[in-house]
């Protein structure tokens, strides 16, 4: 929690022929994240893969070769199979499958280009039906020429111009002339010519094969109905290995992924003729049983040692540790950058800000179920990963809201309880006046009650700014020391609080034109806070640093958009009801005294209206949120730049050892 | 132009109201088109590094909303215009 988890560097040494079993320990344990071994020396060279490793690959490329073939898919929920009963016969299975699959694939492709083949055909040959002619009539003539195509206009009468000796055929297909000439090969340039001056001519070729259309036409037809019903055996065939092999080949594929990655890790260890240096970093809170594992496994044959001296920080990886509900905002942090080693992890704080900007942004019962029942959709499908880590912070921001929603009194826009508004009485959804608790008198209206809002807004962005100053100081002191801390987070602070005293006393003087109160003990402190402050910050960062002072001033403005926003939200979710209201209810107070269908409009219009501010109501509090952690927060302490701690392992689904 | 005096006290806040909307619609309509013009130059870029490597989606999302203080800035003194004067 706050902090990283802490990490041990470690050294693991052993003989050559303990390699695979201390290999197949820390798989298995998935604790080590190894440093891969790059300088090599004259006694110690990079490692070779196991001797397993190339066929274990090949094995894993014909499977997913398989798999490919068989369009197979990851499926969520498979059954656990027992890594040592996969392995005991993957081999015959794998080239069963290779032999049954592969040649029906093949035969399948070879079936499905046929079929295109004789399809073309089939196409090619339908113009033909319009002429009374057998196909092998048009070619085999030594001293005639043949033009076939369409064409839009009679031909007949510009050919006797160039020669009398001609036959011609006419026909109809598909609405459209065709045509065959018949004529002596001397004309064929000049026929040419004319051709291609007309605009609607379109050449049709002869298919190469022999008989009349209409005979052609049904063999062609039972050919493809034939190849039809073969690729579709070959398909249920196909479908039937799939059923039947897909676990298997599921659960070979991560055997055998595991197996390569197993294998393949000699290549980032350290070798010499005779042993095997491992060079890593494992949890500290991990070494003891780690040892114990490692002392079973391989007889003690193999040693774990601590190494304490000349640690460079920067190289130790970074294992976020956080309570399991604030591990989804580990998301947030990872996309924003790993934290160093001595940082603080900031999810927690997000855990408690990022949800309720949220919430104060959207507050609204309606929208706020929805946004809920979504997250807790998506987790019901994803069990892992960053979407469900996504949903999980939905689905707390989501009920949050609702919560937000009862004390704004709104209800998709509507108000829950009644309440007075700009002078005149509105009767809410519950038909009650709101209740007060703990002496906040609900409902809060935010359109009632901006300025208070406004100043909540604030409030919560100084106090979320000098938080980040906080562990700011707390950052600097471990990194450098107390003095460069007090020069560039502590001073920040002093400005930062003397600023909003000062301002705090000078603004209302300012507004209601009243003399200043220049002897108030507040603004006094606030401003020899003010000016310490300054001073400190031009000793620590020099007098360039005055330019940044606007930043912090923009900072806190900035955090007004959590009412902005809400208000623009709650703002369309009032004018499409009301909107609809109008189409649905008219004139004065009657239901549907518009006509149905100015009724009907009225319903599409508040159902588009509250879809695209739900969507809105998504995105806009959702980046938003983001946005004040990142740029406001993020940046009064953090620096990021760790690597990612990546142990050597697998994270096994449908196997297990 | 109309003597002041003519005009009854309901016209005159009537009048003034239509000012301060005025104003609210302008204070929001030029910090829009401000935020516009931030925006596509990031949103162009974004897009261009997405085309790269789509993991750059989020952070792309993110670079993009940051000048969209620029239009709530307006948005914060339309609504003081509106409801706190």
């Amino acid at each position: 929690m706050l902090k990283t988890t802490r990490m041990t560097k470690v050294v693991i040494a052993g003989t050559k022929d303990q390699l695979e079993p201390a290999i197949s320990v820390f798989h298995r344990l998935n604790v080590l994240h190894i440093t891969d071994f790059s300088k090599e020396t004259e006694d110690f060279k990079i490692g070779r893969p196991l001797k397993t490793a190339s066929k274990f690959s090949e094995y894993l490329l014909s499977l997913r070769a398989i798999s490919n073939q068989l369009g197979l898919k990851e499926s969520e929920s498979g059954r656990i199979t027992k890594s040592g009963e996969i392995s005991s016969d993957i081999d015959e299975k794998i080239t069963k499958l290779q032999k049954e699959v592969s040649s029906r694939f093949d035969e399948l492709r070879n079936i499905e280009f046929k079929l295109k083949e004789k399809e073309d055909l089939l196409s090619s040959v339908k113009p033909f039906f319009g002429l009374p002619l057998s196909l092998d009539s048009y070619s085999g003539y030594e001293r005639v020429k043949v033009f076939t195509g369409y064409i839009d206009i009679d031909i007949e009468s510009r050919i006797i111009k160039i020669h009398s000796n001609f036959e011609l055929f006419v026909g109809e297909h598909e609405k459209r002339k065709i045509f065959a000439l018949f004529i002596p090969r001397e004309f064929e340039r000049e026929v040419q010519e004319l051709l291609q001056e007309e605009r609607t001519y379109v050449e049709v070729k002869v298919p190469p094969l022999k008989g009349n259309p209409p005979i052609i036409l049904d063999e062609l037809t039972k050919d493809i109905s034939n190849l039809k019903e073969n690729s579709n055996t070959l398909r249920t065939e196909l479908d039937k290995l799939k059923e039947e092999y897909s676990e298997f080949i599921i659960a070979a594929d991560e055997h055998l992924s595991i197996e390569t990655q197993k294998s393949e890790a000699p290549l980032r260890f350290a070798t010499s003729a005779n042993a095997f240096i491992i060079d890593g970093w494992i949890p500290s809170n991990k070494f003891d049983e780690i040892e114990i594992e490692l002392q079973k496994s391989t007889g003690g044959k193999v040693y774990l040692t601590k190494i304490t001296e000349e640690i460079d920080e920067k190289e130790i990886p970074i294992e976020l540790e956080n309570p399991s509900a604030a591990k989804p905002f580990e998301l947030l942090i990872d996309t924003f950058a790993t934290p160093k080693y001595s940082e603080i992890d900031p999810s927690l704080f997000l855990f408690v800000t990022y949800p309720m900007f949220y919430a104060l942004m959207l507050g609204d019962v309606g929208y706020g179920l929805i946004v809920t029942a979504i997250g807790f959709l998506i987790i019901q499908k994803f069990k892992t990963g960053g979407l469900n880590a996504l949903a999980m912070i939905l689905l707390i921001s989501g009920l949050l809201s609702t919560v937000f929603g009862v004390i704004y009194g709104e209800f998709f826009g509507f108000p829950i309880f009644n309440l007075e508004f700009k002078g005149h009485f509105e009767a809410g959804i519950l038909g009650i006046a709101g209740p007060a608790i703990a002496g906040l008198h609900l409902p809060v209206h935010r359109f009632e009650s901006v300025k208070p809002l406004l100043l909540l807004c604030f409030g919560i962005g100084i106090f979320h700014v000098i938080l980040g100053y906080i562990i700011g100081f707390r950052n600097q002191v471990l990194m450098h020391d107390l003095k460069h801390a007090i020069y560039t987070k502590a001073s920040w602070m002093m400005i930062l609080i003397g600023g909003v005293m000062a301002i705090a006393k000078i603004m209302p003087s300012l507004m209601s034109k009243s003399p200043m109160p220049t002897g108030d003990p507040i603004l006094m402190v606030g401003s020899g806070l003010f000016i310490i402050g300054v001073i400190l910050l031009i000793i620590g960062e020099g007098f360039i640093s005055i330019l940044e002072l606007p930043t912090l001033l923009s900072n806190i403005l900035s955090y007004s958009r959590i009412l902005a926003i809400g208000l623009s939200s709650a703002g369309i979710a009032l004018a499409v009801n009301k909107m609809s209201m109008n189409l649905m209810i008219k004139p004065d107070g009657v239901l549907m005294g518009g006509g149905i269908l100015l009724a009907l409009a009225g319903v599409v219009v508040l159902f588009i209206g509250h879809v695209i501010n739900l969507l809105l109501g998504i995105l806009g509090p959702g980046l938003h949120s983001l946005r004040l952690q990142y740029v406001e927060f993020f940046t009064k302490f953090y620096e990021g730049g760790g690597t990612k701690y990546l142990p050597f392992g697998h994270n096994r689904k449908y196997t297990e050892e | 132009m109309v003597d002041p005096s003519v005009l009854d006290p309901s016209m005159v806040a009537a009048n003034a109201k239509g000012m301060i909307a005025i104003g609210a619609g302008i204070a929001v309509g030029l910090c829009g088109i401000g935020a516009g013009m931030g925006e596509q130059a990031i949103g162009a870029a974004a897009v261009g590094a997405m085309a790269e490597d789509e993991k750059f989606f989020g952070k792309g999302l993110l670079m993009t909303v940051i000048p969209e203080s620029i239009a709530i800035f307006g948005l914060v003194v339309a609504l003081i215009l509106l409801f706190v004067f």
